[in-house]
């Protein structure tokens, strides 16, 4: 994976700032097909991650791709973050770094 | 000294349009002024004749007033003001209870011409003759009155009395008047009282209820009454059903009719056999037939010692418990509940012995019930807390009788709130409701007592309009009901009101509010003032700053305080008397694990034990030298020196055998054994391992120790809990905001972000960032001197003392604070790229994968 520039985070909304150009986000699995899940990320928006996911899933995902369209990112990277996760903090996060403090991120 | 008297008020105390000082306060003229003794109580009563000019009315001075008659500040002539009275009617005759008053001026001439209360209404006075004389200040309306017949007049008076035993608390003064000519001299000398007063006074005894009534009576008809002779004659004899003889010197006559109905003779007096009541209709004598005329409902605040049957239609706003006491007399058994009626009005009832058996099952807190005929009593202002003078002792006669359908008038719950600000001017041990916000509750502690109990405690911050807040202590029972339930609405961030009835101000560290064994919480109330503190909270009060009026740090209530470890040092923390306690998020960097545990006393002293270091006696058993005492066998409890780090810098704590727990995992004694019995080095390590590098939140508390001329800030975690990443997110990212909208500074970003980054493990983004973090973690121990006092070896390492490395560049004159890098752009680019980490992130503070470039 091309790791030399940094992957921004965003959630549903922000996807579509990225369009081409490397995001990751925090999903919450709702379907997993072979080649693609859909996933609803943490402000409640659906997008669909191309690929190819890992066996065993669980509730939450995180995925790091190019973002391809405004709700679909095509991931290199999955991980498993787990059943617990405080979806809401994370949105938070997706707007400061985006926002406020854009400059510490990106 | 012509004070104005309040023209017209006479008229309208008699037409009830005036009932009590809440309508206006009038100034009158005290026309007649006369004591009267009552033969039970040997309590000493002054009656007297207000007017305003134009009319007069009769009136009782409260006994807390008596004094100032003595003192001669009240005479005839006397102008004063009532500030707080009730009058009462009783058929035609009112009657005023006056508790309060202002003397406007002590001596002044008759006023006006005023007239008699109830013209009309027959006088005996034994004073005839003294009366005669004074007729000339009568009203000829009087006169006439008096030459009622007396047959006639006794049966007036007895169809008065007889609704006196409704306990209606009327009080017909209509001979005041006449009185007051009378009553003027009478007190003056004397005279006439004395004529009257001894012959009714054994009258009086023998009725039971009557007595003062007669006495009263006998007081005031003094005056007029004397033109008609005949007045005198009857006097009271109509009035009393037992006593007889008309004729009787009784004079007071028309008077006792009146009087009866404000004395509250049937509770002072008698009891059953000899019911004041409704004599029959037949001037004195004969079987007194008692009437039970429909219930008229009084008020609270119209209950006063001076008359009997009353019933009062209330609410039952808290029950006591049963207590049982030992007194000289003998057991006892005593029981307590508050009313409430539909006025708002408050007042206590207590029952004794018997009476408790008979009541106790029968209240239920929130019903309402239909009280009657007890005794009023002046209240116990150390146990009693109700606003109200009197408080109300039931005895056999009284009757309580449940009323089935709801009176919506009576309200729940009465509550006289107080501002917090309020709060802080008053005095320590008073009993206060409040109202408020609660900001923040802790959970429930334990405290030992001095008698060795232990008590459940439990503390919460209540906020309100006035920009204060107030710590609330709960004790006992409160901790688990209310205090869970507002525990779980603060966490869910609800912020509840919360309505405190009778709680006591304490002064401990600024004022408290704490409840005691009356006292009432109640959660989320339905009441205007709680929808207020809401709408405010919503709009303004959730971030508005409180100042708080209970100094949170030290003991009970504490509030979490957060702060960065750096602010231990920089604020001086521990040096001033007290100690500091604070709470900080940070990650253990290191421990000790030489002494990781010592031997401890196991002797229990109370419910703790002793824990005392034992000496070993070289034999197996331990010695403690506080209990004096050997054991066998020897608690092992925790002494962990711990380094504690976050993002700002280090410091070193010691944790005792709770926080030591629920850091390795394992009782202290179990390590202890696998380190020296079992000598299992590796699951040992294994162990430390695990413990350290883990991120908590600590409850320091912080004191500067004096060993032998020297000083430290020594800091003792007294708790710790795992972090939740979740909760402590969500906090930061509150703090955030709020600094956000209080500062739009651009320097305070970097604040922000350094909040921001705490919730990262320190030790992963560090490395990465900063040339000399690592000099501070991991390696940094060896280097330091490794002994308990704190943090004096962390001087030498972060920013916090000597060498002071940017974190930022790595240079060494600055901070990272005022990093030039930073400065230069004013959104601080480079500063906290490493902690790009989400704090959301439970993996672990793992690199950050993007390459921020920058720093």
């Amino acid at each position: 994976m091309d790791t030399s520039s940094p992957a921004a985070f965003v959630n549903g909304d922000l996807l579509r700032r990225y369009i081409g150009q490397k995001v990751r986000a925090v999903v919450q699995v709702i379907r997993s097909d072979i080649g693609s899940v859909v996933g609803k990320t943490t402000d409640d928006q659906q997008i669909v991650v191309k690929g190819s996911p890992p066996p065993s899933l669980t509730t939450y995902l995180e995925v790091i791709g190019i973002a391809e369209s405004d709700n679909t990112i095509r991931a290199d990277v999955w991980t498993n973050f787990g059943d617990n996760f405080d979806a809401g903090n994370y949105n938070e996060l997706c707007k400061l770094a985006n926002g406020e403090f854009r400059h510490m991120f990106i | 000294m012509a004070a104005s008297l309040t023209a017209g008020a006479i008229a309208k105390m008699l037409n009830e349009k005036v009932k009590s000082e809440k309508e206006m306060m009038p100034i009158l003229q005290v026309t007649e002024l006369k004591m009267v003794q009552r033969a039970r109580q040997n309590q000493e009563t002054y009656k007297l004749s207000l007017s305003d000019g134009i009319q007069s009315q009769d009136g009782i001075l409260n006994a807390n007033l008596n004094l100032l008659v003595k003192q001669g500040k009240i005479q005839v002539g006397s102008v004063l003001r009532l500030s707080r009275f009730v009058c009462n009617n009783v058929q035609s005759r009112t009657f005023a209870i006056i508790m309060e008053l202002e003397i406007i001026a002590e001596q002044c001439n008759i006023i006006g011409n005023p007239l008699p209360a109830n013209p009309g209404k027959p006088r005996s006075s034994g004073q005839a003759s003294t009366d005669q004389t004074q007729q000339q200040q009568q009203q000829p309306g009087v006169v006439s009155v008096n030459t009622q017949s007396i047959g006639g007049f006794e049966q007036q008076q007895q169809g008065r009395r007889s609704e006196l035993s409704n306990g209606t608390v009327r009080y017909g003064v209509s001979n005041s008047i006449q009185h007051q000519v009378g009553e003027r001299r009478a007190f003056d000398t004397g005279s006439e009282f004395p004529g009257t007063k001894p012959s009714v006074r054994p009258f009086v005894s023998s009725n039971a209820g009557y007595g003062s009534s007669v006495q009263e009576r006998h007081g005031l008809t003094n005056s007029p009454q004397p033109q008609v002779g005949e007045k005198r004659a009857f006097g009271t004899a109509s009035g009393f059903p037992e006593t007889s003889p008309p004729v009787r010197p009784f004079a007071t006559g028309c008077g006792s009719a009146r009087q009866e109905q404000t004395r509250a003779p049937p509770r002072a007096y008698s009891r059953p056999p000899v019911q004041p009541q409704p004599p029959s209709m037949y001037a004195n004598m004969g079987p007194v037939a008692r009437n039970e005329a429909p219930l008229s409902i009084s008020s609270i605040a119209a209950l006063n010692p001076y008359q009997g049957r009353w019933t009062i239609k209330v609410r039952v706003t808290s029950k006591g418990e049963l207590r049982r006491f030992n007194s000289t007399r003998g057991e006892g058994k005593v029981f307590s509940f508050d009313l409430v009626d539909a006025a708002g009005d408050e007042i206590r009832v207590t029952c004794f012995n018997d009476v408790v058996d008979k009541f106790f099952d029968m209240i239920v807190a929130g019903n309402v019930y239909l009280i009657t005929k007890g005794n009023l009593k002046p209240a116990r202002k150390e146990y009693n807390h109700l606003p109200n003078d009197y408080e109300i002792h039931l005895d056999n006669a009284s009757t309580i009788q449940q009323c089935y359908e709801d009176d919506a008038a009576i309200p729940r719950n009465q509550f006289h709130f107080r501002e917090i600000c309020a709060i802080e001017s008053m005095e320590s041990n008073s009993i206060t409701d409040v109202i408020g916000i609660v900001s923040s509750i802790s959970p429930t502690g334990s405290i030992m007592r001095k008698n060795g109990t232990e008590a459940q405690k439990r503390a919460l911050q209540l906020k309100d309009m006035s920009g204060r807040s107030v710590e609330v202590t709960m004790w006992g029972n409160f901790c688990n009901a209310e205090g869970q339930r507002l525990q779980s609405l603060c966490d869910s961030g609800v912020f509840p009101v919360l309505a405190v009835k009778a709680g006591r101000i304490s002064e401990f560290n600024g004022k408290q509010v704490s409840t005691i064994g009356s006292s009432q919480l109640v959660v989320e109330p339905d009441l205007p003032e709680a929808r207020e503190l809401r709408a405010w909270y919503e709009r303004e009060g959730r971030n508005a700053p409180c100042i708080s009026i209970s100094r949170e740090f030290t003991g009970a209530g504490r509030q979490e305080v957060r702060k960065v470890i750096t602010q231990i040092k920089d604020e001086n923390l521990g040096t001033s008397e007290k100690p500091d306690w604070i709470t900080v998020s940070a990650t253990i960097s290191f421990m000790k694990v030489e002494n990781f545990c010592y031997t401890a006393c196991p002797n229990m002293n109370g419910d703790r034990p002793c824990s005392k270091k034992v000496t070993n006696n070289g034999d197996g058993t331990w010695r403690c030298e506080k209990c004096d005492k050997c054991f066998d066998e020897c608690d092992y409890r925790y002494i962990l020196q711990l380094q504690l780090q976050d993002h700002t810098g280090v410091t070193w704590a010691t944790a005792f055998q709770e926080p030591g727990e629920v850091i390795m995992g394992i009782p202290a004694k179990e390590l202890y054994y696998m380190k020296n019995e079992d000598r299992d080095e590796e699951k040992f390590e294994d162990i430390v391992r695990k413990a350290a590098f883990t991120k908590y939140i600590f409850k320091l508390k912080i004191k500067e120790e004096t060993f032998s001329d020297e000083s430290r800030v020594k800091a003792t975690v007294v708790k710790a809990e795992r972090l939740d990443y979740s909760s402590d997110t969500r906090s930061l990212l509150e703090a955030m905001n709020k600094l956000r909208t209080e500062d739009a500074n651009p320097e305070s970003s970097n604040f922000r972000s350094g909040a921001f980054n705490s919730g990262i493990g320190t030790s992963g983004t560090r490395e990465t960032s900063s040339v000399d973090v690592p000099r501070r973690e991991f390696g940094l121990p060896a280097a330091n001197q490794v002994n308990q006092f704190g943090n004096q070896h962390n001087s030498d390492s972060g920013p916090l003392g000597g060498v002071t490395l940017c974190d930022a560049c790595g240079s060494n004159n600055h901070v990272f604070a005022n990093c030039p890098s930073f400065l230069s752009e004013p959104q601080g680019q480079h500063v906290n790229s490493a902690y790009g980490n989400t704090p959301g992130r439970n993996a672990g503070g793992g690199m950050p994968r993007q390459h921020v470039g920058s720093y």
